[in-house]
This record gives structure tokens, sequence and C-alpha cells, in this order.
């Protein structure tokens, strides 16, 4: 197939319409989706071991049905972003089997163990609702057809997640003593990790292709202002402490962006703040727990492969 | 394209549903499976977020296309 020339596809986003082949793309435009549909797939991918390593930890049986559920959900999720790179000529089992756990793309903070039923509904109400901004944005604005429709479902299931996280925060924060306390340590640790699943602020990153390609229609700082806008208010109404506040139309974080972090004591350092080359460093090294998770979904595949 | 998988030979089925009776069939989603009974079965478990009134799978290799987006008519 010819690639498309490129004043054909500025043309088509221009008109606000949806690219639904690849004859439309141009090899730059298939190259970006393909990076976004990555990120998305490996991120709901590994949201499932990470999940499952704390819903053993349910306090019910009930409590660990849900747990069981949301799993099931995201490896859908997860499902459709590598079946639509299947149709974009990838492999699906060579990006989920036979990668290095080191190529996959997600957010840091599912490298730092989720370790009680608390931090995975801490999880479910501030990950999941980072999942929310980030693919609503890309439901609402993105380009590419066939993913903005696949996002129906998605959009719904986040929807929830997050619900599910909260009504058990809530609970969890009603009980109070021990229980109040675990629930405000989970989001001390866990509150700055989501903040910085954003990514770049916007100053420091001049320029987006996403933004070009209508892959994406929100910058990195309004994608994070929309998530501090729905989780402060929450965490603040149930009682739960979080280092920001409002001031205007926006919120302020109350400690320096970026700092640095003890992943091993869950840890931040607000007196030490640091460089984005230094963020930049921890995330490529990825955290504690990547090579186990990626174990529990690779370990099986050679067992079980069926040769030709 | 020439991926392989843990089946050696795997079919893509499209997915089909709606909620209500008033409403049409509409595309939901695909499946990729060895067989009918499993690509059933994936589908069944992988769009389940809706109460659906009626949901179908057709195997793509079944599907004429007449015209598409990006296509050359
Ligand atoms: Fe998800
Ligand atoms: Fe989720």
């Amino acid at each position: 197939m010819e690639p498309a020339n490129s004043g054909a596809l500025e043309a088509l986003l221009k008109r606000g319409e949806l690219v639904e082949s690849t004859s439309e793309m141009t090899p730059d435009y298939l190259r970006e989706l393909k990076h976004t549909l990555l990120f998305s797939g490996d991120t709901e991918l590994i949201s499932a071991p990470a999940y499952y390593l704390a819903a053993r930890k349910a306090p019910s049986v009930n409590a660990f049905m849900t747990g069981i559920a949301i799993i099931q959900d995201e490896l859908a999720h997860a499902h459709i972003a590598y079946h639509i790179l299947e149709e974009l000529g990838e492999s699906q089992e060579d990006l989920i089997f036979k990668r290095d756990p080191k190529a996959f793309r997600y957010p840091y903070a599912f490298d730092v163990p989720l370790e009680s039923w608390t931090e995975l509904v801490v999880a479910n109400a501030m990950y999941d609702q980072a999942g929310f901004c980030l693919l609503g944005d890309i439901h609402e604005h993105g380009s590419y057809g066939p993913w903005k429709r696949g996002l129906v479902k998605v959009m719904a299931e986040e929807n929830f997640h997050l619900r599910n996280g909260r009504n058990w925060s809530k609970r969890i924060s009603q009980a109070g003593g021990e229980a109040r306390e675990e629930l405000q340590r989970a989001v001390d640790w866990m509150f700055p990790l989501t903040v910085e699943w954003f990514g770049l602020p916007d100053n420091l990153k001049q320029h987006s292709t996403q933004l070009d390609y209508r892959l994406k229609g929100l910058t990195n700082d309004q994608l994070r202002q929309q998530w501090l806008s729905t989780v402060v208010p929450f965490m603040e109404s149930i009682g739960i402490a979080v280092p920001a506040h409002q001031e205007g139309d926006g919120y302020v974080l109350d400690y320096p962006f970026p700092c640095t972090f003890d992943a091993d004591e869950k840890r931040w350092d607000f007196k030490d703040p640091c460089s984005w080359d230094a963020v930049l460093k921890r995330w490529r090294e990825r955290g504690p727990r990547n090579a186990e998770m990626v174990a529990l979904f690779q370990e099986s595949f050679a067992k079980f492969q069926v040769r030709a | 394209m020439g991926y392989t998988r843990v089946h050696a030979e795997v079919h893509e089925y499209d997915v089909f549903a709606r909620k209500t009776r008033v409403e049409p069939l509409h595309q939901v989603g695909s499946v990729v499976a060895p067989d009918d009974d499993l690509a059933m079965a994936y589908a069944r478990a992988t769009y389940d977020e809706e109460r659906w009134v009626e949901m179908m799978i057709v195997p793509k290799a079944a599907i004429i296309s007449l015209w598409a987006p990006g296509g050359d008519s």
C-alpha cells in the first residue's frame, strides 16, 4: 500500500475526520499511533498482575471477586489495544510474551508493589482515575476511528473501577483508627506517583507530535490538572490529606515537583527536589516489581506453546 | 499479516451486539480464536460491559466489503 501523502492526512485531521485505514496514514502517523497504543496496551496489561498481587489480600470473598472482575476488565482493555496493533502489522504474541520486562512501556507507579487491599483500592481511586483522564481524552479527541470506538467499552469499565476505589476508600476512612492511618499512608506515597504519571510539564515539553496528529487532545499539564480537580476534592471530602490545594481555577502542588522517591521505603523526600533527568532515569531503570509482574504472564508461554 | 500465536491456526471474528430491541446491531469489537466455540467464549468474556439483548460473531473471512474509508473509490 502506498503511504498517504502528508497533505491529505493533514487536511483530513483539520476537517476533524477520523483516520480509518493504514492507506490514509503517513509512516510518521503510523509510528506515533503505534507508540500510543503500545503504552496503553502495556499499562492495561501490567495493571492485571499489579492488581492481582494485591487482590489476594482482599478482606472477603466478595471483595476478592470484585478485584478479579476488575482484573478481567483490564485484560480485555489490553486485548483491545494489542489487537489494533496486530491489525497495524505487529505480532501480539511477540509484544506480550517475547519482550524483555524493561521494554514494556507503562507508568512507573505500577512498579512499586501494591501490597494490601487498602493500596489496591487507592490504586483504583487514583491510578484508574488517571487512566480515565488519559483514555477519556483519546476517546473524545482521538483521530484513529477503530481505537476511539474500542474505548467506549473501556471508559464504561474504568468508571466502575474508580467508583470501586472511591467507595472503599470512603469506607476505610470512616472506619477510622489504624485502617484510616493505613489509607493515609497509601495516599501519601501513591498521590505523587500519579501526579508524575502525566509526564513532563508543558514548559519542558516544547513540541508534541501526538497533539499534532490528534492522538490526544489535551497537554500533559491539562490532563494533570483534570486529574487533580477530581482526586483532590474527593480525598478532602473523605477526610484524607493530599499535598495539593486549589488556587483560582487550578490546583497547585504543595511540594517540589519533581522530587526524590525511595521505592523500597515507598517514601517521598519533599525536602529533596530533583531534576527531570533524574526522574526519567528512575523510569528507565524501572522499579522493584517490573520483572516479577512480567514473569507472571510470560512464564507459562513456553510451556503451553503448540508448534505448528 | 504473518504472525504466529500459541495456536498455529487462528481466525478473526467481528463481534456485534445491541442493548435494546429498538436499536440495530453494531460492531462492539473483535476476537481472535482457533475455532467458533472458543471465539464465542472470548466474545462473551471480553465484551461483557453491557447486558446485551443480542450478540453474534461473524468470521471476518465471511465479510465481503464493498467499499471502506481510505479505499480507492
Ligand atoms: Fe483499564
Ligand atoms: Fe482500570
